[in-house]
């Protein structure tokens, strides 16, 4: 099964529950229409990174306050600032299906979610080779909203990536991504490779999550 | 005077802002439209430089200077807008070039989304870029250059805002990305069909890419306007070495493909990001002398949505009759009741059945037309990307409708009558669009195709009085019911025939009137639709969910060879030879019950509606359909059975639903009423997922939903609760940002609607936090918001 289809399952809440026919054969159906109304961009720029102690840290020009990300940047020489979206056509297929099939939404919205975080690793991937050539590592993503990161850099972070413009991707009034199907993210850059990261799901506190994913 | 010399000798613009600024000291961050007041000797340099080089046309330094975009406390942005002109100006009158220097104000985007995508009111977009223009035509512009937009709708507001508050000439160029795609979905014909349509004076491409990467689309603008083309490029695409973004095509080279870029047609060449006062002397050196290609009238008729552009030719088109009242009980209803979803769902079956266009009417005696129209055209907007025809015979619906449509609308209609043109024709001249002609004038409907022909001339000779060319012009033939004029088809499909080969106009029928009184109508419909479009039918406004029709317009296809290789008619009809009906694979065995329960759609349609010829629609309700939900509830609870199983079922038990309340209906028999329940995303949320599970779950349970949407105020909501007397109200919020906005409504339903129950869900939420904010009841799934709803109307 492919990893997209697993975290897909795994969106759904089945947990380790073996998943139905007819439900995997709405997320294939999904897949095939998100490669449609997707239009998949993204953007990063490199930023000088200083940490000033262990809550406090300069991006460039931008203070950050944060005990998480300032443990997880720890070491770290350079931040990338990134933003990707699947763009403002799934929003649209969304919307479409809300108005005629809710199970095929919601398997959609997980499908979506799943398309995001395999594009998002994806060009993770690229930055990281390119990087690792100057022999630069990269951190795992850690997006404004996880632990104490504050939602509201994600302002911040559209700002410097000129994001509205590059990649399309704008912000409401209350902090929300439009396109919904967007991510903003800090990637640490070091000079120094650390084998073992825990990243994504498995840094989160919250560990009877039903959508945790089964590393228990 | 710009307008005169535009597309006939080649005009200059300047390049680059931003990077020059930068390379003076302008921090990351900082808002270039500041350094008009506090480095106003650097600005006038810069211009002066772009002016030395070459420059014809200089912008303003205004870039981002908008009431939604700027916030400087200590600079107002009347103060920006008039010193950046003034600079300009100044810096014209210093280099004493010889030249014409022309000012332009530069209007960039606001930065946010439009409704529905976002969260920005169309109105609001436009109130903002309206206030800039002012100040700019105030102290002295010459045009106003829109560009780096990317939305199409914000691209309207924009223009709309200079047309109606300017007489500056307007001048526009987009982003387009490699496939000569914005970002927001539009391509190169409907951008174009839009602008157009909008009477800019010029068009055109700027930033996002290099010049070599703009050729393609370069090309594709060509092949579709009529207008001069603006090209702008970047010093090619953006690099980053050291955290700093740069652009490496060196002036020399900028202007080889700048040189390209003339020779293909461009009438006004210049640079953005990147670009320098020395690639743009270069590029003038180059070019100049060389002599504009003027630019080839075309004909095409085109409508156009945000994401497609439609466009009459060769074959035909289909546009969708089934978004109107007319002899619709049900649709009238649904325009009483406000139903927009069954609005709506009209509007996506048809587009699934292969509708090109949507026809919308929704006129009705006791409706305010004007605001429903506005609804309906923003909400189907919101979920298909067909192009729209907007058909009312109320002027103000018209107007509404066409100013906020996004895209270049269908209208229907104008007819031959003087005052139906006078009002007509100004709507279609000031906001674009293709309007359809009836055939018929202050005389009637003409006896012989001679007469019809005579008053499509009429129509679009007056047309032409406004600038509105035959290629917006569309046809209506008329067809007459055959019954009671027994030459009637004949002289419409002559009336066809005339239009296309002697007027060479673009035709539209109203099809199945032709059939009204005789038995078996379909039958005439579709015979009469394969011989309109054989005699020349460009659009037939059909049922697309009419079988017969579908097949008239897939065989005509495949016939005239308008369908390579038959692949489209063999696509639709090649399984059809094989595929069982869906009422005999739903087996004699399978119960209601166990469709329901396995989510099978189709089939418990199927079966209901097998019930139903036996059994009381009560009974199918109390002995199949609600054991099936509550052993798919109680599952669910147990962890069973999972969201998507249970959106199944009720997706299922909501087609049976469907087939119970038509026999309930044609009984006479009115259904049991209904408890209501209000239900909405709170004020600054836009994740509304949550909120539509639990309504589907509820309407399944009985009981009926009032859904306010997303984003909903807590005024809204209070005033539906207290006029619909509503006891339980139920809200949803993605995120700790707008729980907020949760507990302020919350707040107000205590003060003036104390006896409502409040039930909250959402990602963030959970007991505690709904305690906090006062809610009486969190629900942490959807099954647990029915329970709670039983609980409090007692029904368990």
């Amino acid at each position: 099964m492919e990893k997209r289809v697993r975290e897909a399952i795994r969106y759904l809440g089945f947990g380790r529950n073996a998943v139905d026919d007819q439900t995997l054969a709405m997320i294939s159906d999904s897949f095939k229409e998100l490669e449609q109304a997707a239009s998949l961009k993204s953007i990063y720029r490199i930023f000088d990174f200083r940490q000033i102690n262990d809550t406090e840290m300069m991006a460039g020009s931008l203070k950050i306050k944060s005990r998480n990300l300032g443990k997880n940047l720890r070491g770290c020489s350079d931040v990338i600032f990134f933003g990707a979206t699947l763009g403002t056509g799934v929003d649209a297929l969304l919307r479409r299906y809300t108005i005629t099939d809710m199970a095929k939404t919601v398997v959609l919205q997980a499908c979506a979610a799943a398309m995001l975080e395999e594009y998002c690793d994806m060009c993770q991937k690229k930055i990281g080779e390119k990087l690792r050539k100057e022999e630069k590592y990269l951190r795992p993503r850690f997006s404004p909203g996880y632990g104490d990161f504050a939602i509201e850099y994600q302002k911040s972070l559209i700002r410097m990536l000129d994001c509205a413009k590059t990649i399309g991707l704008t912000m409401t009034d209350s902090c929300m991504m439009t396109p919904t199907k967007s991510v903003t993210a800090v990637i640490g850059v070091s000079t120094a490779e650390e084998k073992c990261h825990i990243k994504g799901c498995e840094v989160c506190e919250k560990k009877d999550c039903i959508y945790r994913r089964d590393t228990l | 005077m710009i307008r005169e010399r535009l597309g006939k000798e080649l005009l200059f613009f300047d390049g680059g802002m931003g990077t020059l600024l930068q390379e003076e000291g302008l921090l990351p961050g900082e808002l270039p439209e500041s350094w008009n007041i506090t480095h106003p000797e650097i600005i006038q340099s810069i211009h002066r430089k772009y002016i030395e080089a070459g420059s014809d046309i200089i912008l303003t330094n205004t870039f981002g200077a908008n009431a939604l975009k700027f916030h400087d406390d200590t600079l107002s942005l009347k103060a920006i807008v008039q010193t950046a002109v003034s600079h300009v100006h100044a810096a014209a009158k210093e280099a004493a070039c010889g030249r014409r220097i022309y000012t332009a104000l530069d209007i960039g985007p606001t930065g946010k989304l439009l409704k529905p995508m976002g969260d920005l009111d169309f109105e609001t977009a436009y109130e903002a870029f309206k206030e800039v223009m002012l100040y700019g035509s105030e102290a002295g512009a010459d045009v106003i250059h829109i560009e780096t937009m990317s939305d199409t709708y914000e691209l309207k507001a924009a223009v709309l805002a200079a047309k109606e508050n300017t007489a500056l000439p307007v001048f526009v160029t987009t982003i387009f990305d490699e496939r000569g795609k914005l970002l927001t979905g539009a391509d190169v014909p409907s951008v174009a069909a839009l602008l157009e349509g909008l009477r800019v004076d010029a068009l055109g491409i700027n930033c996002g890419m290099g010049p070599r990467q703009m050729l393609p689309v370069l090309d594709a603008l060509l092949k579709y306007t009529s207008l001069p083309v603006i090209v702008k490029p970047n010093a090619g695409l953006p690099k980053q070495k050291d955290g700093v973004t740069y652009y490496d095509v060196a002036p020399e080279a900028f202007a080889d493909t700048m040189e390209q870029i003339v020779k293909k047609g461009a009438a006004a060449v210049g640079g953005c990001c990147g670009t320098t006062p020395e690639h743009i002397r270069a590029m003038a050196e180059r070019c100049g002398g060389i002599p504009v290609k003027a630019a080839e009238k075309k004909v095409f008729t085109v409508v156009s949505s945000y994401g497609q552009a439609v466009f009459l030719e060769e074959g035909s088109k289909i546009i969708g009759e089934r978004i109107n009242p007319t002899g619709k009980k049900k649709f009238k209803q649904a325009l009483k009741d406000h139903d927009l979803d069954y609005i709506l769902k009209e509007g996506i079956m048809q587009q699934d059945k292969g509708a090109h266009i949507l026809d919308v009417n929704v006129g009705l005696p006791d409706i305010d037309e004007p605001a429903m129209m506005k609804e309906v055209v923003e909400s189907l907007q919101s979920v298909t990307s067909l192009p729209l025809q907007i058909d009312t015979v109320d002027t103000e619906a018209l107007e509404t409708a066409l100013r906020i449509y996004n895209g270049k609308a269908m209208v229907n209609s104008v007819s031959g009558k003087q005052e139906s043109m006078d009002q007509v024709f100004p709507l279609i001249a000031k906001y674009g669009g293709v309007v359809i002609g009836l055939a018929l004038d202050e005389n009637g409907i003409p006896q012989d195709a001679e007469g019809r022909v005579q008053i499509a001339r009429k129509i679009i000779d007056e047309a032409a009085k406004y600038g509105i060319e035959k290629k917006d012009i569309v046809i209506d033939a008329l067809a007459m019911t055959v019954s009671s004029e027994p030459e009637g088809a004949k002289v419409t499909l002559e009336t066809l025939r005339r239009l296309r080969q002697e007027l060479r106009v673009h035709t539209v029928l109203g099809v199945s009137n032709i059939s009204f009184g005789l038995p078996s109508r379909p039958v005439i419909n579709a015979a009469f639709y394969t011989m309109a479009m054989q005699n020349g039918l460009s659009a037939g406004i059909i049922n697309p969910a009419s079988e017969d029709m579908m097949k008239s317009w897939y065989a005509y296809h495949a016939l005239m060879n308008l369908d390579v290789n038959c692949e489209r008619f063999i696509e639709k009809y090649a399984a059809a030879d094989t595929k069982p009906s869906v009422l005999a694979a739903a087996s004699h065995d399978m119960t209601l019950q166990t469709a329901i329960e396995k989510g099978l759609k189709e089939e418990a349609n199927t079966i209901a509606a097998r019930l139903v010829m036996t059994e009381e629609p009560l009974s199918v309700i109390n002995e199949y359909m609600i054991p099936a939900l509550n052993n798919v509830g109680k599952g669910f609870e147990k962890g069973a059975v999972f969201l998507p199983q249970l959106l199944m079922s009720a997706e299922a038990a909501k087609s049976a639903f469907a087939v119970l309340k038509e026999k309930i209906a044609e009984k006479g028999g009115s259904q049991e009423k209904k408890e209501k329940i209000v239900l909405a995303t709170v004020k600054g949320d836009i994740h509304d997922i949550g909120k539509n599970i639990v309504k589907v779950l509820l309407e399944n349970y009985s009981f009926e939903v009032i859904d306010l949407g997303k984003d909903v105020p807590p005024e809204k909501i209070v005033k539906t609760v207290c006029e619909e007397n509503i006891r339980l109200a139920g809200l949803s919020a993605l995120m700790t940002t707008t729980v907020v906005s949760m507990e302020a409504t919350i707040q107000e339903l205590r003060k003036k609607a104390p006896a409502c129950k409040v039930m909250v869900g959402g990602a963030v939420l959970n007991q505690e936090y709904a305690d906090m904010i006062g809610a009486d009841f969190y629900g942490k799934d959807a099954m647990q918001s029915v329970y709670y709803a039983q609980s409090v109307f007692e029904k368990k």
